[in-house]
């Protein structure tokens, strides 16, 4: 569709820019020219619209509608250098207060040293013989071996510790003084720990029960 | 021998030109005059007169005819006001309730449309819409070609008529 020549004229005379003959021509042009008066008026509202709510379309623009940023952007662009300034002190306050000053008043680190009874890996140790109560004072006690075990400490409870010794066996003869100790009716209780060969305890039996029946 | 009166509709002559009168009324007296409806009918009224009487002979086209008789009846209304306003002021005028209901409306929407175009173009409609500077002004001002104005001025103005009218 060819352009008509007076279109370029609508915003000069809705924008009173076009004067004496000028006016009047384009005023006569549009009386005769349904296509430019259509496009006028449509731009008369437009330029009405404009001039009568500018203010407020275009103050909104300048505060609200800027082109999209991210919020992050927007965030660390609305900083001055002063309040950067503040927020690195009160980071490195935060961190110096987390690092240096908590750590003073924390509990005591958790104890990793192992005492008698910890065991270092949960390898099982079960005990065999004597495990029920027993007729006569057992002449051994027996266990399963486990498998790198350097030493074996076996220890006999009488309410108090009755006998301990060491061997590197599954199985050790308990010594005749101890077994003139077990008295028929007493209860007694044993247990093995076993040992690697640095010194580490890698198991420990549960603490087995066991009484000699008093004789009839 | 003796020029015959062109044909003309009357009825399609005021539909046609009422509201074209009504613009160049309102533009030439301001929408805010109360008497500009009067004006309008004083002007078709007129001109139904003269074309039944056979005044308009065709030697202009009938939208120059009705141009002209808006134009003299718009001079003579305001000489009368004028005259009027020299003996006795006129109350305020009382504006029309539902056109400026109507019109608000209208106002609000395309306001709204417009906020939602991109900042070039808002800004290339506040430079020369609400500031109204030049062309070659706002293309200083922007850093763009006088060209690249009126571009974005169409192409604004077909975005608007895509927001308001999808």
């Amino acid at each position: 569709m060819r352009k008509c020549l007076f279109a370029d004229q609508i915003d000069d005379y809705l924008l009173n820019r076009l004067e004496g003959e000028a006016r009047e021509q384009y005023e006569e042009h549009y009386f005769n020219c349904p296509s430019c008066f259509r496009q006028m008026e449509e731009r008369d509202a437009l330029v009405s619209t404009i001039k009568s709510r500018g203010a407020w379309i275009f103050k909104e623009r300048a505060t609200g509608q800027r082109e999209w940023v991210p919020a992050w952007k927007r965030a660390l662009s609305s900083f001055t250098p002063r309040q950067w300034a503040t927020v690195g002190v009160a980071a490195a306050a935060l961190l110096l207060v987390v690092f240096g000053v908590l750590p003073q008043f924390r509990d005591s680190s958790p104890r990793f040293v192992l005492v008698e009874n910890d065991v270092a890996r949960g390898t099982a140790l079960t005990l065999m013989s004597p495990i029920i109560d027993v007729r006569a004072v057992p002449a051994f006690f027996e266990w399963k071996a486990v498998g790198q075990v350097a030493e074996y400490k076996i220890s006999l409870y009488n309410g108090g510790l009755l006998w301990s010794a060491t061997t590197k066996d599954s199985r050790i003869a308990i010594p005749e003084e101890t077994r003139r100790q077990m008295l028929p009716g007493q209860r007694f209780a044993w247990q093995v720990r076993a040992f690697s060969s640095s010194g580490t305890l890698i198991a420990v039996s549960s603490k087995v029960q066991f009484q000699i029946e008093p004789a009839e | 021998m003796e020029n015959r009166p062109p044909q003309i509709d009357l009825n399609e002559v005021v539909v046609k030109y009422r509201p074209v009168v009504s613009f160049k009324v309102k533009k030439s007296l301001g929408a805010q005059t109360p008497d500009w409806e009067d004006v309008v009918n004083e002007v078709i009224t007129q001109v139904i007169e003269k074309v039944k009487k056979g005044e308009f002979r065709g030697d202009s086209s009938i939208g120059t005819y009705i141009y002209t008789i808006t134009s003299r009846r718009i001079v003579d209304h305001i000489r009368q006001k004028t005259k009027v306003l020299r003996s006795v002021p006129e109350p305020a005028p009382l504006p029309d309730p539902c056109e400026n209901a109507e019109n608000r409306e209208r106002a609000r929407i395309l306001a709204e449309a417009v906020q939602r175009l991109k900042p070039k173009f808002k800004e290339v409609l506040n430079l020369y819409y609400y500031q109204e500077l030049t062309r070659d002004e706002v293309a200083e001002r922007l850093g763009i070609s006088p060209r690249r104005v009126s571009e974005r001025l169409n192409y604004a103005q077909r975005l608007l008529r895509k927001i308001i009218k999808p």
